[in-house]
């Protein structure tokens, strides 16, 4: 599926581009974290220690005033903690250990991003392919409705979604505690079904925009006309010859998608709307409270979206360079 | 076709869209799961009580009726009552309008300011410092989300360095404008200025970095066309040709990506005021959510449609005046 | 058109160098031509396209960009004013009535473009700015070149009033335009003198509402804004129509004659050559190879690789106008891939042994007025030094043969 030349392309792009291999490292790292994370972590991400809470990150010594009643009088007193290497990024307000809650938050970002894009290529690319391939009057619904679709913000859309429908989850078993590999770790994944879904609604027209574009042109091609000349099928038509051409953009713009639901995830998170608690977002808004007191609960998980999204929009960069020149927008000699 | 004419035409599609939106909202609450009566009465209401909750909130019509009053309530600006404050939902919705859009107005204008010049520079200082800041910038820009930027900035700006303030804002653009002309008061517009700066930074961040990168990859595609080799040979000024020629024609093509990408302006600014406590309708519609009120989810979601909608036909038309070659078709 | 003088030439190009920095290497698109050209001739630059002529003509307005660079040889321009004027600035510049272009810097080089020089591209319709009207666009050139004189050293003055906060003012507020009124008023006069009928109606209008070769008309007015000294017209007609062609043509020797300016002329066209220059050189793989007076070349080309181009019979007539296709492709122009030798030779029906050996120099015996890099031009051609005819394909056979036997030790 994937021809010599696209593969050279793409070496050559890697080759002279920092950073499409600082992406590749990015995203690497993080699907192995996200994946893997039982195995990296030291403490079970969900397991509360109120008598360790608020613990700094590690390298970092913490101040604070704390009232004591001795003796029946209040007291206040200097408390000084120290970050250790047991919790290297530090306990929240319920003492969880915040470096599991970040790897284990990865694999909710990843999840909900690539299955949220699946399911936006998904519907976005049959519905866009049939509007295009067809025309017409079904081309012109399918584009009303879209437009429609277009008419609310994406964020505004999947937080009355999401708030509305109410959040809808299945525990998926974690193979590796199943396996008995690792003990100590949740036996299940929370993955956010309603939340996937809606990002995935809410972004479906970008893809059908492209796949109908697509389709729309190609339709006109001597080759489709031969090949529906001689008796091929409108299934076949659209999967040998539209859907190959469309790919490229298809492919590009998912990539990016990913980020940008990965994004919307995390924001729908930190309203509260997704409905697991082990998620960047969700940590964020928990620090929230804190931020007087303890600044890393909010400021860790977000770096972490921020490495996330930034690696894949650098990968996203790569394949649009590699793969689409004229979408580059790079001025020629 | 004549530009008017044009302009004529996509009002009607807009509003085309529009009735498709009102209709989408109103669908809304029919596959929400639940019955709005569960978050109205009482726990303990009585099967009676509840008939009669129901029947105040119109809900025993056949769905049709309960449509056709509700549209016919919209055009007259009519729609209905918050279930929780029992005021007219239109006014509360009204209410909290002006402090969103001097929110995302003031965003816009952070934006701009500081985008275009940076853009610009990033493209024609191609591969210097200026050109890898900015590409870095932009890079990272594109890459935070806003609400973690938002608090971030109140760690740093507001809890670290003590200035400007975190608190629900006291006063709106409108009424510190009043206490400036009629009372020769300049503090109103103060406060109201050091409430704006973080969130409008917040909200402005992302869309700053969008417009670097759309404007570095334009400029550069239009630096490198042979109409400004031409203009170069004519003997014009470099910033003539970087400002006139080139920016000109880059913003062309920029406009109509901002148009799609005011979307995400202004969803996130339901989020950045959110994070801000921000008295718009962001936090309004949220908090309608969270109690089901939907008159109050259904207008603020219709305003918001049809804000959009006028927004794209305005840049539409910008684009047209800009672009000779537009059909108007 | 004038008797040149041959002494005291207006633009002299030494050894320019003009060099590529691609991702696959060095490419000597200019590689150390010699040119002079005198006051009020045209003189025709002609060559194959990928010969370096447009770079040539580039490289002359300072106009290569990057990965562009001109890395060696000097370009003196005759000027006595333009000495007077800056001499004091940068005397390492000049010498006695002449300029060094390449050594100015950039600032002063740039304030020449439109008053000394002017040029017109191939394509007029991606040369204009799509989204101004034509008029604001010649009118521009007009202004800026009002501005330059008034104060010939200030940048500055040239560029007041505009910058990013004009640009948006002047969307804005009409009054913060860049363009005066009577520069609008001398640009419908420019549009006059170019055979534009209703000048004043089509400034208003924007590029795509021309016909092609209207619009190059317009180019012309816009070049002739500055009123300058030389005018380079890179393949004016190429992109237009063959029954227009011959218009423009026309209109560019009235004004030549009018006007008095000096016209370098970039074609791959022998007729517009013969129609149009007073001299000419022939350009192959970035060089100058032969160059001398129409008559000269035409009548008797001494390089294998114009007689190439003219076929066997030179015709002055014009009858044969397209560049007779030569056996053999174009040569690369990559460094590396550059041989030491006559880059012709692999083409040339006459190659030579000593050919091979070393690239030929321009011939000193020669007469200044025609001139050729090429051995021939003082040895006649004797057909039993001819190499082989299928030398070059062996030469490749072999050099294969030896890849593919070293791959396999
Ligand atoms: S120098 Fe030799 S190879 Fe080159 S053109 Fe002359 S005869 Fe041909």
């Amino acid at each position: 599926m994937i021809s010599d030349r696209v593969k050279k392309s793409l070496k050559r792009e890697l080759n002279h581009s920092l950073m499409a291999k600082i992406g590749i490292v990015l995203v690497l790292a993080i699907m192995l974290m996200a994946m893997f994370a039982p195995f990296f972590a030291m403490h079970n991400p969900t397991q509360q220690q109120l008598d360790r809470a608020h613990q700094p990150p590690l390298g970092v010594t913490q101040t604070s005033e704390e009232f004591r009643f001795v003796d029946g009088e209040r007291q206040i007193q200097e408390v000084t903690i120290q970050g250790t290497a047991e919790h290297p990024f530090g306990t929240d307000s319920l003492g969880r250990d915040l470096f599991s809650r970040v790897l284990f938050g990865a694999r909710t970002s990843l999840m909900v991003g690539l299955f949220g894009t699946l399911f936006a290529v998904g519907t976005g690319v049959s519905i866009g392919l049939v509007a295009g391939y067809y025309g017409g009057r079904v081309d012109d619904s399918l584009m009303r409705f879209a437009d429609i679709m277009l008419a609310f913000p994406a964020l505004v859309l999947a937080i009355a979604l999401v708030g509305l429908l109410g959040p809808l989850t299945v525990r998926i078993p974690d193979p590796f505690v199943a396996a008995g590999l690792v003990e100590g770790m949740p036996a299940t994944f929370v993955f956010p079904i309603t939340l996937t879904i809606v990002v995935g609604v809410v972004n479906w027209v970008w893809f059908a925009r492209i796949a109908r574009g697509e389709a729309l042109s190609i339709r006109q091609e001597e080759y489709v006309k031969a090949a529906r000349s001689v008796g091929a099928s409108d299934w076949t038509i659209l999967r040998q010859h539209i859907l190959p051409n469309s790919l490229t953009p298809i492919i590009v713009l998912a990539t990016i998608q990913v980020a940008a639901i990965i994004l919307l995830e995390s924001s729908l998170s930190f309203l509260g709307f997704s409905g697991t608690t082990l998620s960047w977002g969700f940590d964020i808004a928990q620090g929230r409270d804190y931020l007087g007191t303890s600044w890393w609960i909010s400021s860790i998980p977000g770096l972490a979206i921020m490495f996330a999204v930034i690696g894949i929009n650098l990968l996203g960069d790569w394949l649009r360079d590699a793969l689409d020149p004229g979408l580059s927008g790079e001025g020629g000699v | 076709m004549s530009q008017a004419r044009f302009l004529i035409r996509r009002s009607l599609q807009g509003l085309l869209v529009v009735w498709g939106v009102i209709t989408l909202v109103f669908l809304l609450r029919f596959i929400t799961p639940g019955s709005p009566v569960d978050f109205v009465a009482p726990l303990d209401a009585s099967p009676e009580l509840r008939a009669q909750i129901a029947i105040n909130l119109g809900l025993h019509q056949p769905i049709y009726v309960q449509y056709f009053d509700y549209l016919f309530g919209l055009v007259r600006g009519d729609m209905g009552f918050s279930y929780i404050r029992g005021r007219p939902a239109s006014g509360i919705i009204l209410s909290r309008l002006p402090a969103t859009i001097e929110l995302a107005v003031a965003a816009t204008i952070v934006a701009i300011i500081f985008s275009i010049p940076l853009g610009v520079l990033s493209a024609t200082r191609r591969h210097e410092p200026t050109d890898y800041a900015a590409t870095t910038f932009s890079l990272v820009g594109i890459s935070t989300p806003n609400f973690w930027l938002g608090i971030m900035l109140i760690l740093i700006v507001s809890v670290g360095l003590g200035i400007l303030p975190t608190s629900r804002r006291p006063i709106g653009l409108i009424p510190a404008l009043e206490m400036l002309i009629f009372q020769l008061q300049i503090s109103g517009i103060r406060t109201w200025i050091a409430h704006m700066i973080l969130p409008a930074v917040t909200l402005g961040t992302y869309f700053t970095a969008m417009i670097v990168r759309l404007t570095r990859s334009g400029m550069l595609d239009e630096l490198g066309q042979p109409y400004v080799k031409a203009a170069r040979a004519k003997g014009l000024p470099e910033t003539l040709v970087t400002y006139k020629h080139a920016l000109r024609n880059t913003m062309i093509p920029i406009i109509t990506v901002l148009g799609l990408q005011l979307g995400s302006l202004i969803g996130g600014a339901v989020i950045t005021e959110f994070v801000f406590n921000w008295p718009g309708l962001g936090t309004l519609v949220i908090d309608a959510i969270v109690v089901r009120d939907w008159p109050i989810i259904q207008g603020a979601l219709i305003v918001i449609g049809i804000g959009f909608v006028v927004i794209n036909i305005a840049v539409d038309a910008l684009y047209t005046k800009l672009n000779p070659r537009v059909s108007y078709e | 058109m004038s008797v040149h003088t041959g002494e005291k030439p207006l633009l002299r190009v030494e050894g320019l160098k003009t060099r590529f920095f691609t991702e696959e290497g060095q490419v000597n698109a200019v590689d150390g031509i010699d040119l002079s050209i005198n006051d009020s001739e045209v003189f025709g630059i002609v060559g194959e396209s990928g010969s370096g002529k447009s770079v040539t003509a580039l490289s002359v307005l300072g106009l290569i960009e990057s990965p562009g660079r001109i890395t060696d040889g000097h370009v003196w321009y005759r000027s006595p004013e333009l000495v007077e004027s800056i001499g004091a600035d940068e005397p390492s510049a000049v010498d006695g009535e002449y300029v060094d272009l390449q050594a100015l810097s950039p600032r002063v080089r740039r304030t020449l473009r439109g008053t000394h020089f002017s040029m017109i591209f191939q394509d007029p319709m991606s040369s204009f700015n799509p989204s101004l009207t034509v008029g604001e666009q010649i009118a521009e050139a007009v202004e800026s070149q009002q501005r330059a004189r008034a104060n010939p050293r200030s940048v500055a003055s040239r560029t007041q009033g505009y910058g990013l906060s004009s640009f948006i003012m002047s969307t804005v507020m009409p009054s913060k335009r860049y363009v005066k009124e009577e520069s609008l008023d001398r640009a419908i006069e420019l549009l006059e003198m170019v055979g534009i009928p209703d000048p004043v109606l089509r400034a208003e209008e924007y590029p795509h509402e021309f016909s092609g070769g209207m619009l190059q008309r317009a180019m012309i007015a816009q070049a002739l804004a500055g009123e300058p000294n030389v005018l380079i017209a890179d393949e004016p007609t190429t992109a237009l129509d063959v029954t227009i062609q011959a218009q423009v043509l026309d209109l560019l020797l009235e004004l030549q004659e009018e006007t008095g300016m000096t016209i370098l002329l970039i074609t791959h066209n022998l007729g517009v050559v013969a129609r149009m220059c007073d001299r000419l050189g022939v350009m192959y793989a970035g060089e100058i190879v032969e160059r001398g007076t129409l008559h000269d070349v035409f009548n008797d080309p001494v390089h294998p690789y114009t007689q190439g181009l003219l076929g066997s019979i030179p015709d002055l007539d014009g009858t044969r106008d397209r560049l007779q296709p030569i056996a053999g492709n174009v040569p690369s122009l990559l460094d590396h891939e550059m041989p030491d030798r006559c880059f012709f030779a692999d083409r040339c029906p006459k190659a030579m042994q000593e050919c091979l050996e070393k690239p030929p120099e321009f011939g000193i015996a020669e007469s200044s007025s025609h001139a050729t890099k090429c051995y021939l031009a003082r040895t006649s051609y004797d057909e039993t030094d001819a190499l082989t005819e299928d030398y070059f394909s062996s030469e490749t056979a072999e050099t294969q043969q030896i890849e593919s036997d070293g791959g396999t030790q």
